[in-house]
């Protein structure tokens, strides 16, 4: 049945799906004003001592965060909170861009 | 005794705010027994006639952490360090960052102390249209929930109220009240904060109107040039108003010592116990506490930076080139905190999470011209440019080039071979922008200011004491030389009084002179000469350089005392520097040649003359080890540069 439902999906609907599928990019590599969400496992690259830091200073399960600046240090925004990160931290952590609304 | 109240928080809560509110100026630092971390304690009175001991712990994000002040909170509650137990936890929430600090929150209930919830910042939070229902709340967590405002005082009489009601009847967080187990950041703890929040939140933040300017001043200021530039600028204003405002009530603590000197003078009669208090306690003590008003508007100017949102930003500029020779960016606070003395400075790297980058960054602090090197290098500099100012003033800022330089080599080459490793990366959260609170500011001046003056009073006054009696003993007969001229000033008091006094204070200085060469600090000089000697000190330098291990500045009046030039080293008159500049030694060379003033200017640049500074490395690293070998290291680096410097100039 998977193979039959591929098999009829059209060129666009394939584009649409692969463009909507969500793609884990490093943290570093967000443009400023740029959004994503973040998984716990996304963490899981950096050593136990940042990653509970990290957790506690609330980039938990599935937060969004706000880059306010990309670079060293990459500034992002957690709810009302802004963490600075060095680089090296930043491209470690895995997130999730979230597409920008449709109208 | 009074009950006692745990105040804990995530950072950035405003936690230290409703502190002051709570305790105003009724509050001291401390230190729990066997650990760096400070925390406050003050008292303040929660209802007609009870007062309570509130401790201000340090702002944490988690209880868990292998951080120190996590360690220190986790251990405060549960009564592993203090007195027992807390009677309650108070627990300070920020209204506009409800999500994590509930987590936080949660965490702390955990404990089962008798807790009480104060949402502060609540008047921002309801003009951007979050309103929190306090009773509901209060039902949800099982405890009592007191908006507040730290900055306006608003909730304040309901806040003590809840405290006292819960203090009353001790009643700890119902058990039915279910508490995520996970810590601050785990999936069940952000679940079951969504799910408080839902049950007592109205409305939703709206997003702040200056995010955009928000965004573009963090750019500039952690921009790698023009962040450092900034930085730059702002630590140039930083210095110029040390150095310029705090000169003068220096003068003022200056002439209220030598009052206080000429009171004791008066009012003890002639002998051992006035030489004691007039010279070895007042004389000590004033030495130190003269740089009381350049660390007082240190702290306070620093204060103010670090409440603005600035410090934070700044510390991410200044990492980069910090990181290149093994240190992090939190250093630098440190570091220019040394610039006025090494005491508060090395206590100031508690803000330093990493050991190992506390101890590199401590390593660092001894090297960076303290205040009391600035007579020092003022004298010297002026002997090695007669009437050339501008050169002098040139070398005067090489001394502090020099330091620094030689500072943040020595954290490299420490970091690269003894501690090994590189500094942790630096994460930290920025706190919002805001206007700085000048009474937050002046409390943590005032609280530095007496912390420095407990120290002052304590190993300073006790350093002060031994090197006094050793200068003073064995008590050395007037030369004749002196004995005659006093019998001369005798015979000439109606005559010619003014004559009368010169030949007095000549007899003086002759008598001083004796006494210094005589006494045991003077045999210890005699016996050291031949170790001197090849930088280019005489015995009369030799004893100098010994009792500036009492504070560095006191080399100064040393030299004026041994050439005859007058005690008072401010007074820089013409007259009194040719005395010295032309002070002969024993083989009839000059005292201060080139060669040995830019030796000595080299030495005292680099060498760790101050005994307090040991004590203090040792207590913060916890070991003598650490104290021990960096005098020695920074002790022979002096010798060797001073010596080069000698060779190549003599």
């Amino acid at each position: 049945m998977l193979t039959a439902a591929i098999a009829v999906e059209t060129q666009s609907q394939y584009d649409d799906r692969v463009e909507r599928a969500p793609v884990r990019i490093p943290l570093s590599q967000l443009a400023r004003g740029q959004r994503a969400t973040v998984e716990c496992s996304a963490l899981d690259a950096l050593p136990e001592s940042e990653r509970c830091l990290l957790s506690a200073m609330g980039m938990g399960e599935r937060c969004e965060v706000r880059v306010c600046k990309p670079g060293t240090p990459c500034i992002i925004q957690i709810d009302q909170t802004r963490l600075g990160l060095p680089d090296e931290i930043a491209q470690r952590i895995l997130v999730t861009p979230v597409l920008p609304e449709q109208p | 005794m009074s009950k006692r109240v745990a105040l804990l928080g995530n950072p950035n809560t405003g936690k230290s705010s409703l502190f002051n509110r709570l305790c105003g100026l009724r509050s001291k630092t401390a230190n729990f027994p066997g650990s760096t971390v400070e925390h406050q304690v003050g008292t303040c009175a929660i209802s007609s006639g009870a007062e309570v001991t509130i401790i201000d712990l340090p702002g944490i994000y988690s209880l868990r952490l292998e951080l120190p002040e996590s360690a220190v909170c986790a251990d405060c509650l549960d009564g592993r360090i203090g007195d027992g137990r807390p009677d309650a936890a108070l627990v300070v929430v920020d209204a506009n960052n409800l999500p994590r600090n509930l987590q936080f929150a949660a965490s702390a209930l955990r404990r089962g102390l008798p807790t009480v919830i104060a949402v502060n910042m609540i008047d921002l939070a309801q003009r951007r249209g979050l309103h929190i229902d306090a009773a509901q709340a209060s039902r949800v967590l099982g405890v009592p929930v007191v908006p507040v405002s730290a900055r306006t005082g608003s909730g304040m009489d309901e806040l003590k109220a809840a405290l006292a009601a819960t203090l009353a009847s001790r009643a700890r967080p119902a058990p039915e009240i279910e508490l995520p187990n996970g810590e601050p950041g785990s999936a069940a703890s952000a679940r079951w904060s969504a799910s408080v929040l839902d049950a007592i939140v109205a409305g939703s933040l709206q997003r702040a109107s200056h995010t955009q300017l928000h965004d573009r001043l963090d750019w500039a200021f952690t921009h790698p040039r023009l962040g450092i530039l900034l930085f730059a600028g702002v630590m140039a204003m930083l210095f110029a108003a040390i150095f310029w405002l705090a000169q003068y009530p220096m003068e003022w603590v200056d002439l209220l010592f030598a009052s206080l000197g000429g009171v004791a003078q008066r009012a003890i009669p002639t002998g051992i116990l006035q030489d004691l208090i007039v010279n070895g306690v007042i004389g000590g003590v004033a030495a130190t506490v003269v740089f009381l008003p350049q660390i007082l508007l240190l702290f306070f100017l620093l204060a103010l930076l670090e409440d603005s949102g600035y410090l934070a930003r700044a510390a991410f500029a200044i990492d980069r080139i910090m990181r290149r020779f093994g240190l992090p960016g939190q250093a630098f606070m440190p570091l220019l905190s040394a610039h006025a003395c090494a005491l508060p400075a090395v206590m100031a790297t508690r803000l330093i999470p990493s050991r190992r980058d506390r101890i590199a960054t401590i390593m660092a602090i001894p090297f960076m011209s303290c205040s009391a090197r600035v007579p020092v290098y003022a004298l010297l500099t002026t002997l090695l440019f007669v009437g050339r100012p501008w050169a002098a003033g040139a070398a005067f800022i090489s001394c502090y080039a020099l330091g620094a330089v030689a500072g943040i080599a020595t954290a490299a080459l420490v970091g690269r071979s003894v501690l090994r490793g590189s500094p942790t990366p630096m994460l930290l959260e920025l706190p919002a922008y805001r206007l700085p609170s000048i009474a937050q500011a002046a409390r943590v001046s005032l609280d530095r200011g007496l912390l420095f003056l407990r120290n002052a009073g304590s190993v300073i006054l006790a350093i002060a004491v031994v090197m006094w009696w050793l200068s003073a003993h064995p008590v050395v007969q007037p030369p004749e030389s002196a004995t005659e001229l006093r019998a001369q000033a005798s015979q000439l008091k109606l005559q010619d009084p003014a004559t009368a006094d010169a030949l007095d204070l000549r007899a003086a200085r002759i008598e001083q002179q004796a006494q210094q060469s005589g006494s045991f600090a003077g045999t210890a000089g005699r016996a050291l000469e031949p170790i001197f000697a090849p930088i280019g000190l005489d015995r009369q330098l030799t004893v100098a350089v010994l009792t500036s291990f009492l504070a560095r500045e006191v080399f100064t009046t040393t030299v004026f005392v041994l050439t005859g030039a007058g005690s008072d080293a401010e007074s820089g008159d013409g007259t009194t520097l040719d005395v010295v500049r032309s002070a002969k030694r024993d083989d009839g060379t000059l005292l201060f040649s080139t060669a040995t003033s830019a030796s000595l200017l080299v030495f005292f640049v680099l060498a760790l003359q101050c005994l307090p500074t040991v004590a203090v490395v040792a207590r913060e690293t916890g070991s003598w080890k650490w104290a021990i070998g960096q005098l020695a290291f920074m002790s022979i680096a002096a010798y060797a540069l001073a010596l080069a410097t000698f060779r190549v100039l003599a």
